[in-house]
């Protein structure tokens, strides 16, 4: 499992010790069901993000 | 009275936009105190609309059958001159200087804008139990929470106080409100409806559609709603059609999913038995009932997550230095996702292109698919978890459990009441393929041809 007060920590976002304890099981819960998924994907798999050149021409 | 027979004893001059505007705010005056549904009411500018209306009707300028009817929108679209604050005190002096794509829709199709419905703060939640402006209260039970984050826009319209209140979906927030408080709810295909001039949650996710008294309320709505914009980036071109359904529409030969797996794995007895009633009743209208295995819904949730965890925290990041100016709930669920990584998102969204393809096959099976809309009843408002299928289970985690899934894929579902759950409403969620919605509405109407059952509050 990641350390999610030391990511905190490390990207210095100040959140309090006592809302880090808050939401450390949430993350956890949803880490655990993720990165099996994401360690499975095929490099071939493009993102579902929206970004259209020709859009940007006109 | 639905949209559609208001509209029609309109015409026959048997009531006016005047007399139904004032019922709506006299309406609302009585019950809102109790309800909180209401955030902001437009008493001044509703009358002088309803006013216009009936002149424009008297003198043959009709536009519809939305026309001098009184409606609601979620303090989320933004609204010239009205003040439009989210559900947070961030935004309690914003004042748009334009109006939402919507609402120009709506007062093109001569909607009359009574007010501006409560929220779950940031429309990042699914109480509506707002820390800075109250508990929006469910008209069946005023102890239990109306569902979220549309919250207020169920409550008005499941207590008879409009006709219409428009909501918004990224995760839900349509369709457990609609199923919490027992209206029609639909949320379109993504890029049905634009999303120009509504506060963003997340720009992937956000859905908007309206909470109705009747399915064919909802056709009208989304046929005024409906269409391209190119304000919005992800609008989409895809036709509109007409989508009011035939008052007895056929759905014979159509074939009705029936999940084997996931749906009704962990649901509360009298929501799935009523649920489970909606197969029958197609069953004897000539559907077809077909059992389907559904792709892995559990992680098409989680992949939902991340991307809500993920863009929600970039929209809120610049606020994020006042922490005392939200919610504890909204600012865990934005400290989350200023954890996660970079990579987890864009893998969230590569793993949604696999999940899109692995329902685009489901979709040659059958035309659509009926599931509970929500697990449980309304939960009692304060209450963290519900007890479900034997497990505890967190309250907005239950509640979001099988309805986040269509947002990901961003295909359209509509809410329809279908029974009682421990004095409360059930609801079916029916979910299309991209772009069915006037699908969806024939079948809800075949099932549900009336209007819903309104409380008793009085």
């Amino acid at each position: 499992m990641k350390d999610w007060k030391k990511i905190a920590s490390g990207n210095g976002l100040n959140i309090p010790e006592p809302d880090l304890d808050r939401i450390v099981p949430a993350l956890d819960g949803l880490e655990a069901v993720f990165r099996p998924l994401a360690a499975k994907l095929p490099a071939d798999v493009e993102p579902a993000v929206i970004f259209r050149a020709e859009e940007g021409a006109e | 009275m639905t949209i559609l027979e208001a509209a029609s004893a309109l015409r026959a001059r048997k009531v006016s936009s005047a007399e139904l505007t004032e019922a709506a705010l006299a309406r609302t005056a009585r019950l809102n105190p109790r309800l909180n549904a209401m955030q902001t009411v437009l008493e001044e500018s509703a009358r002088a609309r309803s006013r216009q209306a009936d002149a424009e009707l008297a003198h043959g300028a009709d536009l519809g059958p939305l026309h001098g009817i009184p409606v609601a929108v979620k303090d989320v679209f933004c609204t010239k001159g009205v003040r439009t604050m989210c559900g947070s005190v961030l935004f309690q002096d914003h004042v748009p200087d334009r109006d939402a794509a919507v609402v120009e829709k709506l007062a093109a199709a001569g909607a009359v804008l009574v007010a501006k419905t409560t929220m779950h703060e940031l429309a990042y939640g699914i109480t509506s139990n707002n820390p800075h402006f109250g508990a929006v209260r469910n008209p069946w039970n005023t102890d239990c929470i109306p569902g979220g984050s549309s919250g207020g826009s169920g409550s008005a319209v499941a207590a008879d106080l409009v006709f219409l209140a428009m909501g918004t979906d990224t995760g839900g927030s349509i369709r457990i409100p609609a199923a919490f408080c027992g209206t029609v709810g639909l949320k379109p295909t993504f890029g049905r409806v634009s999303r120009f001039g509504v506060l963003p949650l997340d720009f992937s996710l956000d859905h908007m559609g309206p909470l109705a008294r009747s399915v064919r309320d909802a056709g009208v709505v989304l046929n005024a709603i409906a269409g391209y914009d190119s304000r919005d980036d992800t609008s989409s071109r895809t036709p509109v059609e007409d989508y009011v359904p035939a008052a007895e529409p056929s759905i014979r030969g159509l074939r009705i999913g029936m999940p084997e797996n996931f749906y009704f794995e962990h649901c509360h007895p009298e929501v799935e038995r009523a649920v489970r009633s909606m197969f029958d009743r197609a069953a004897a209208l000539g559907a077809e009932v077909a059992p389907v295995r559904v792709p892995d819904i559990a992680a098409l949730n989680a992949v939902g997550r991340v991307i809500l965890l993920a863009e929600a925290s970039a929209v809120m990041e610049p606020y994020l230095n006042q922490r005392d100016r939200f919610g504890a709930d909204v600012l865990a669920l934005l400290d989350q996702g200023r954890l996660l990584a970079a990579t987890d998102y864009v893998n969230a969204q590569r793993l949604r292109r696999i999940m899109q393809r692995e329902f685009r096959r489901l979709w040659e099976r059958v035309d659509c698919l009926f599931t509970p809309a929500a697990p449980v009843p309304a939960p009692r408002i304060g209450q963290m978890t519900v007890q479900v299928g034997g497990a505890e289970e967190d309250v907005r985690l239950a509640s979001t459990r099988l309805v986040r899934g269509v947002n990901v894929l961003g295909l359209p579902a509509l809410a329809l009441p279908c029974g009682m759950a421990e004095g409360l409403p059930a609801s079916v969620q029916i979910i299309g393929k991209p772009f069915s919605e006037a699908l969806i509405l024939r079948v809800g109407q075949a099932l549900m041809p009336g209007e819903i059952q309104v409380p008793a509050l009085n």
